[in-house]
């Protein structure tokens, strides 16, 4: 079966009057083609996918074929955002309005659980497969979206080989694990930390240190105050960074006095705020660079 | 001109101008609303195709089409809402947004939407936001609506306006995680984006029994200009006139609220961009109001769509930006009439 026959048929599902293909869509289709039989010789050509969500790009970066992405939202090619800016910027950037996803004529759409609401709503009543994907708390949950972005695009062995990858090193980074767990305190700008049930904190756990907000009874994400931070005597400080270059209220937090005699005093690890945003095997890379803090 | 000139040509106006006017102000509408069709937007900012014939149907009905009746029916609703509460209150600064309808739409929507029951295409959504609008509207009125008395009214209607704000915020300290409460944070800005047939179907059967009971008002409305106890030996119910009012505010911006999320400034606005032309009786200014209001959120989301590359601007973040600039130059020309 041809790619331009198969993308007939959906849009003949998806209600269109005609299917008819503009002379750039038909040699973009040819050169497509090519790719396909090229890179899979004998295969059934992988389903087209566009991406509107940061986590889901990243997500589609990491599983897809090259040459299955259409597009990706132009979060993803900004490397304050994602750990995959590069390979993002390498494809057509959207920004997740309805129209400009249509013209790309995907086979399937991938989008976050809570983000473009209406968009998803208008793609799935115009006939579009969208997948939504739940915000990752837990290394458990990179492996299920991996899997399970993996299987919407047709690439399920790619999927359960970077799942497998995964818990490899979930197991090797857990072997590595400091002889005595440091109390630790997050600070990310505005003053905000992590709690239980969150990526972060699990990624702390395995990586062998106490996140002294969880301990407190802190859920999912809040607040710290300066005086929290001081009482609870932490012995490694980690500032989580994002767009430290760029002035803002929420990172003038990161340079408060008493913080700053706490860092004298005190280890400090800097993680980026992308590989805590969106769960990601490089979010396992987080863990890693903890333990290096504590036991450089 | 001397000031008896300027009453006789403010009279000479008054006579056929709303109709007129409104007609004038209908026919703007329909052009906004024929190029909002055209008019759309990808990731290389704005465009005036459709994607090539197989997409120009669903392109045309299923998103243009949606997007243009909403900026319609959200901005007509807003520009008579507000033109029949600055009537009601005998207030200029009255609208929806300061009387606490919206915010109170905005969150019981926010409720339902994050911590509710169902999905956002559900009737739940709508449900929740006429629930909160009418509760807003009806604290209102158990606490100012029958003195009349305007600072009590006006400050009660900031203070439940602040009150549901409050509560907003809390939802959104409690949203489920940091994504959510930016969707919240979104929805407080409003937006006719990616909005489908579904809504417009939503929307519309809570719009229109809004609009007949905030018209049926309008003889009231104006006996009410000659004070309460006046407007009683007419034989118009002053009390009457308020709850056609209010309860139709409440269904018709709770049903706006409902799909687009707060789309502010446009009831403040629009009747007094109107007055001027129409003279100052509630009732003539309720159907300009109307188109002006659809005019104003129709040009405000065109706008959107002709900006250079880039996520999108929320609607009222742009009808705040385009409907500003005429207020404060009708303030600065009215201000020598008043000899301040």
């Amino acid at each position: 079966m041809s790619s331009s026959l198969s993308s007939c048929a959906n849009a003949a599902r998806r209600g269109a009057l005609a299917c008819v293909l503009g002379p750039r869509a038909r040699a973009g289709l040819t050169v497509a083609l090519a790719l396909l039989v090229a890179s899979r010789p004998g295969a059934a050509p992988l389903p087209s996918v566009a991406s509107i969500n940061l986590c889901a790009d990243q997500l589609v970066l990491t599983l897809a074929a090259p040459e299955q992405i259409l597009t990706v939202s132009w979060l993803a090619a900004d490397p304050e955002e994602s750990v995959l800016a590069a390979q993002a910027a390498r494809y057509p950037l959207n920004y997740g309005s309805a129209e400009e996803l249509l013209r790309y004529r995907p086979d399937v759409v991938i989008a976050g659980a809570y983000t473009n609401a209406f968009t998803r709503a208008l793609l799935t009543r115009l006939g579009y497969r969208v997948v939504e994907i739940e915000p990752e708390e837990s290394i458990a949950d990179i492996a299920a979206n991996l899997r399970r972005v993996a299987h919407a695009i047709g690439r399920d062995e790619r999927g359960e080989a970077l799942a497998a990858e995964l818990a490899a090193r979930e197991q090797e980074i857990a072997a590595t694990k400091p002889p005595r767990a440091p109390a630790t305190v997050v600070v990310r700008p505005g003053g905000f930390t992590v709690g239980e049930h969150s990526l972060a904190d699990e990624l702390m756990k395995l990586a062998g240190v106490r996140n002294v907000a969880a301990e407190q009874g802190l859920d999912r994400w809040g607040s710290l105050s300066m005086e929290t931070l001081l009482a609870s005597r932490p012995e490694l400080v980690v500032l989580s960074g994002y767009r430290a270059s760029q002035p803002s209220l929420a990172n003038a937090a990161l340079a408060h006095p008493a913080l700053r005699l706490v860092r004298q005093s005190q280890r400090t690890a800097i993680v980026p705020a992308p590989y805590w945003a969106c769960g990601l095997p490089a979010s396992l890379d987080s863990a890693e660079l903890l333990q290096r803090a504590v036991n450089p | 001109m001397t000031p008896g000139g300027q009453a006789v040509a403010a009279r000479a106006q008054e006579t056929g101008a709303p109709w007129r006017l409104s007609g004038t102000l209908a026919v703007v509408a329909l052009a906004a609303a024929g190029a909002s069709l055209v008019i759309g937007r990808t990731s290389g900012g704005p465009t005036f195709g459709f994607g090539g014939p197989d997409l120009a149907p669903i392109v045309l009905m299923e998103i243009r089409l949606p997007r243009t009746l909403l900026a319609l029916l959200v901005g007509g609703t807003l520009g008579l809402c507000g033109a029949a509460l600055q009537g009601l209150l005998r207030n200029p600064l009255a609208e929806p947004g300061l009387l606490g309808a919206s915010s109170g739409a905005a969150f019981g929507a926010v409720l339902v939407f994050y911590f509710g029951l169902a999905g956002a295409d559900s009737l739940a959504l709508p449900a929740g936001a006429v629930v909160g609008s009418l509760a807003a509207l009806a604290v209102l009125y158990a606490l100012a609506g029958n003195r009349g008395d305007f600072l009590t009214i006006v400050l009660a209607g900031i203070a439940i306006n602040a009150f549901a704000a409050a509560l907003t915020s809390l939802a959104l300290n409690f949203a489920p995680s940091p994504y959510a409460a930016l969707e919240i944070l979104f929805w407080m800005l409003g937006s006719l984006a990616d909005r489908s047939l579904a809504h417009v179907a939503l929307a519309l059967p809570l719009m229109v029994p809004g609009w007949l009971l905030v018209g049926a008002a309008a003889r009231g409305l104006d006996a009410l200009t000659l004070g309460e106890d006046t407007a009683a030996s007419l034989g118009l119910d002053p009390r009457r006139t308020q709850w056609l009012v209010i309860g139709g505010t409440a269904l018709a911006v709770g049903g706006a609220v409902a799909v687009t999320g707060v789309v502010g400034f446009v009831g403040l606005v629009v009747p007094h961009l109107l007055r001027g032309r129409v003279g100052h009786r509630p009732s003539r200014l309720l159907l300009p109001s109307f188109f002006g209001g659809a005019v104003l959120t129709s040009v405000a989301d065109i706008a959107i769509r002709l900006m250079p590359p880039g996520p999108e601007l929320k609607l009222g973040v742009v009808t705040a930006l385009l409907g500003a600039p005429f207020f404060l130059h009708l303030i600065v020309r009215a201000r020598p009439a008043g000899g301040a």
